[in-house]
């Protein structure tokens, strides 16, 4: 009797979490795509289901097990088979799959059409950060982590947006049908958006499509959903959803933005404001790996402070930031950063923790040898 | 024929009435029912590929 | 009247396999050490496989408990991501490939000499072999962990190029590793079908064998089947890494998604390799503790080899959000929703048993309760994965892990201790403690569910799985999934004491340890089983009714 209501009580905690699940913050979000909601639509039929086929069953068998206890001398009947039963219990579940591939199909058809976009994005993963690329506009930015590791090793409070915050979101605007191309220039990862239901792996060598028409202006975060490295868990994904008039506004601001970076490159640049630029670039993109301190973390990713390599080699420190190290984990720099990124962000890790060179490496230099 | 590939479609819903089976145990030809059954399971990968392709459209 | 197949057997024979217990006719075996290393019986090389694999559940879950305490509460604060990578990864391989697989070769090797009437393994010397094998490749792939560099980094799955152009140094040792893994595997069940095929008691077919020898024979075929699509994956990532190739590398023109296609083929139906067996012990356990014979033991061989076949059907849908066409999607996705059929037929198999049995409550019918109920919820969540466009949404989360982790912990694992528990009478000639089997059961029911039930709701509310840190929102979850942790991982020692208790002495067992409800041949021999047993083969009889 007693095993017995500890079994009817796991019953009734596992009814009363289905319940909990359908509460906010437990279930998957309806989100504020076009298709989010058909997909919610989907997740919650196919659990219902569940839910009725479990009811069905794991009722049978607590019947059969509180009903037929050998302790109140219940005695064993002898049958073992009954074809008309089993060929219900093989008919029943065909059907109810069936029923479910018919809305599982029509919904994974609209997904698969990307054809007529208003705007595409190209969506690159980067070990680990985002690179966005309004293509035909001429706009690219990085979208690194903003959460200070200070927050991660505990030593200042958490906010609220903890590991969910960027310092350049992706903003797109609503109700147009944005078209992503995602792809990697190193290892796998996947961009996820919950609310926007959209995940796609990016792939080196591959171009994937994907796209969504976001409905609600709004913040939208997510994560790195494809295991790719040490920092896997630091890159998340921010989306800043905003009406087509203040869309329109901030790509024209940025598009100028980048052509006055541009100018920049042939002037003369003074060896302080490469190495501030160089110090902020240093942190968002190369820390990550060679760490804050330039220490790295050998023998994957090798010190820069005292690397004598370095030190003495200029000519290797800027073709390896241009071009990478093929079979390492060290990407080619060329086509993520500007000239100017990469000037500063050069001069920067040869003049910093003692490394001393005085070398200042102009932005014309590398646009030069970017063009070779 | 029909026989041997009316038990194996049974076997495939994991059906078939013990008469029948005992039947096919006693007097049937095992090679003919690995094949059939081979044969039968391209078939399957064959009608669900198509299947695909007609609703991916 | 035409004989009824299956038949209930009547045993002639246990006064002959009584006799053979003495082994009169057999040299001194070699003693200590010795005896263990070139031992070529298959109830020593059984143990050696069990020991063997509780060893490397421990040592797995050790890594699972640095993973959860990591994970009890946002930020970092006792290892740093690059060990954390580590811990999942040997965590995953060495659950996988260490404890689980095993474990049930090791049940194999005990149960189905004794469940077919033969006097041993058909290949004696290769079992020895295949057995000694483990310890080195596991030796191996844990001895990576103290190399520079670390372990393993990159997940079970080891996907390239994360595991090839960017692993650590160390990834050429797991590489051979996993090969002599595989080797092994592969021996070990070309032994098995050997066995089965050849060694059956005389009057035994095929349909009269029981479901765990089934299920164990149409595992073999997919060991045999994937295990040197493994090796060959595996193969050119050494190839990448060491010698140049670009097989995965897409700089030289590789694929990184031929990786993908290659691992899962190779991997569902490894996934299946690991519960398969477990379906047979449960429908041994069942019939038993129900006092009624199994309903429709011929649909529940059917089932098991329609799920084996239609194993090699369904790899893509891991791989969703990879980019595949659209009717790429579409096959693997009916493919994949057509498995719930034949699983459906054996979960309303085993309930169908129980109706109108007559059931108690022992311990390994308990374990074969809870696999039977928790097994389920992990098929319902593997449905709702098969739903392509649903996908999407849980791909790479921690509801994929809970899924996982349901078919394989409170599934797979809990088959082969309620395997542990029933047939510990007969290798020890004791009953396991009753109170402290309890115990066990009702600890690891409670930590279990505690540890993976709330990974649904963080991985549906937007956790992805393999972060060491995460957003304050799963907090709780995390919480509680840790705690659940703890409580599932200590009272694994509750299994190790009951262990050594029943090895040592405790209620003793009769031959017919569950009573006489149940005929499989391995009840005819005594309990304890004799070092050798069925040395004269036993004639299997078939009622007449």
């Amino acid at each position: 009797m007693r095993t017995l209501l500890v079994w009817l009580a796991g019953v009734l905690i596992l009814v009363g979490s289905s319940q909990v699940a359908l509460a906010n913050g437990w279930n998957m979000p309806v989100g504020v795509s076009s298709l989010s909601g058909e997909i919610y639509g989907l997740h919650m039929t196919i659990f219902w289901i569940c839910v009725v086929i479990g009811v069905v069953v794991f009722g049978a068998m607590f019947y059969s097990l509180f009903r037929y206890r050998h302790s109140k001398g219940a005695k064993s009947a002898n049958f073992h088979e009954n074809t008309t039963v089993e060929i219900i219990w093989t008919a029943v579940p065909l059907l109810i799959l069936v029923g479910m591939a018919v809305p599982a199909t029509a919904t994974l058809q609209k997904i698969y059409d990307p054809s007529d976009a208003d705007l595409d994005v190209m969506v690159t993963g980067q070990q680990w950060r985002w690179r966005y690329e309004y293509l035909g506009e001429d706009v690219s930015f990085n979208s690194n982590l903003a959460t200070p590791r200070a927050q991660i090793n505990g030593e200042e409070e958490r906010g609220e947006h903890y590991l969910l915050e960027v310092d350049e979101p992706l903003v797109l605007p609503i109700n147009r049908k944005v078209r992503f191309l995602f792809t990697s220039d190193d290892v796998l990862h996947a961009w996820w958006v919950p609310e926007l239901a959209v995940k796609q792996d990016s792939i080196p060598g591959f171009v994937n499509e994907n796209w969504v028409r976001i409905e609600e202006p709004g913040i939208y975060r997510g994560q790195c959903a494809e295991l790719c490295g040490v920092d896997h868990g630091f890159m998340p994904i921010v989306v800043q959803a905003v009406e087509e008039e203040e869309f329109d506004t901030w790509l024209a601001e940025r598009k100028e933005a980048a052509a006055e970076e541009a100018m920049g490159i042939d002037r003369e640049w003074e060896m302080d404001e490469l190495m501030e630029r160089g110090e902020g670039v240093f942190g968002s993109i190369c820390a990550s790996c060679h760490q804050p301190e330039g220490q790295g973390s050998p023998p994957a990713f090798p010190a820069l402070a005292g690397n004598e390599q370095l030190i003495e080699d200029a000519d290797w420190h800027i073709e390896t930031v241009l071009n990478g190290v093929s079979g390492s984990a060290m990407p080619a720099f060329r086509s993520t950063l500007n000239p100017v990124e990469l000037a500063a962000v050069i001069t920067f890790t040869r003049n910093a923790w003692g490394n001393e060179t005085g070398d200042v490496v102009q932005p014309s230099e590398i646009a030069e040898r970017l063009e070779e | 024929m029909w026989e041997v590939i009316k038990s194996v479609l049974a076997a495939f819903l994991g059906v078939q009435r013990e008469q029948q089976r005992l039947k096919d145990f006693e007097e049937g030809n095992p090679i003919a029912f690995i094949v059939t059954g081979i044969v039968l399971a391209a078939v399957l990968v064959g009608v669900i590929a198509l299947v695909a392709v007609l609703a991916a459209g | 009247m035409a004989p009824k197949v299956p038949p209930q057997a009547i045993l002639e024979q246990s006064s002959t396999a009584a006799e053979a217990g003495h082994g009169h006719a057999h040299e001194t075996p070699p003693k200590g050490m010795l005896r263990w290393l070139l031992t070529t019986n298959h109830k020593e090389i059984g143990t050696l496989y069990l020991i063997f694999s509780l060893t490397m559940f421990f040592i797995g879950g050790i890594f699972a408990l640095v993973v959860r305490l990591e994970l009890f509460q946002p930020g970092l604060q006792f290892v740093r991501p690059e060990f954390f990578n580590q811990m999942t990864t040997m965590h995953g391989l060495i659950m996988v490939f260490g404890a689980i697989m095993p474990a049930f070769t090791g049940l194999a090797n005990w149960m189905i000499p004794l469940q077919i009437g033969a006097p041993d393994m058909a290949l004696p010397r290769l079992n020895n072999f295949s057995f000694w094998l483990l310890p080195v490749a596991f030796g191996l792939l844990l001895s990576t962990l103290l190399m520079p560099g670390g372990g393993p980094n990159f997940g079970w799955t080891f996907y390239a190029p994360l595991s090839t152009t960017y692993g650590p140094p160390s990834t050429t040792f797991f590489i051979l590793s996993l090969h002599i893994a595989g080797i092994s595997s592969i021996l070990g069940a070309i032994n098995i079908i050997a066995t089965i095929l050849n060694m059956r008691a005389p009057g035994m077919r095929l349909m009269d064998m029981p479901l765990f020898v089934w299920t164990w024979l149409i595992t073999s075929f997919l060991l045999i089947a994937v295990m040197p699509v493994l090796a060959g994956v595996v193969t050119m990532m050494l190839m990448d890494i060491n010698f140049g190739t670009n097989f995965f590398n897409a700089a030289g023109g590789g694929d990184p998604v031929l990786f993908q296609h290659l691992f899962w083929f190779f991997g569902h139906p490894e996934v299946y390799i690991m519960i398969l067996p477990a379906f047979g012990i449960v429908s041994a356990i069942i019939p038993t503790f129900a006092r009624k014979r199994l309903f429709g033991y011929a649909s529940m061989v059917y089932a098991t080899a329609a799920i084996a076949i239609l194993s090699f059907l369904v790899w893509g849908h891991h791989m969703f959000a990879v980019g595949m066409p659209l009717v790429g999607q579409l096959f693997f996705m009916y493919a994949t929703m057509l498995i719930a059929v034949p699983t459906g037929v054996k979960v309303f198999n085993w309930v169908a048993t129980m109706f109108r049995g007559s059931i108690s409550f022992e311990p390994p019918m308990l374990f074969a309760l809870a696999f039977v109920v928790q097994f389920t919820i992990g098929g319902f969540s593997g449905l709702m994965l098969a739903i392509a466009p649903a996908d999407f949404q849980y791909h790479d989360t921690y509801f994929v892990v809970a899924h996982f982790h349901y078919v394989l912990v409170p599934g797979a694992l809990f088959a082969i201790l309620a395997g542990a528990y029933y047939w510990l009478p007969k290798w020890t000639g004791h009953y396991p403690h009753l109170r402290l089997s309890q115990w066990h059961f009702w600890l690891s029911v409670i930590g279990v569910n505690l540890t993976f039930f709330p990974m649904h709701f963080s991985g549906l509310a937007g956790m992805p799985r393999r972060i060491p840190d995460y957003a304050l929102q799963f907090a709780d979850f995390n919480l509680a999934s840790s705690v659940g942790s703890f409580i599932f991982g200590f009272s694994q020692l509750l299994f190790v004491a009951v262990i050594v208790l029943c090895a040592r002495g405790g209620q003793k067992a009769p031959a017919q340890a569950w009573g006489d409800h149940t005929d499989d041949l391995e009840w005819s021999v005594p309990s304890p089983a004799p070092l050798h047993t069925f040395e004269t083969p036993p004639t299997f009889h078939r009622p007449a009714h």
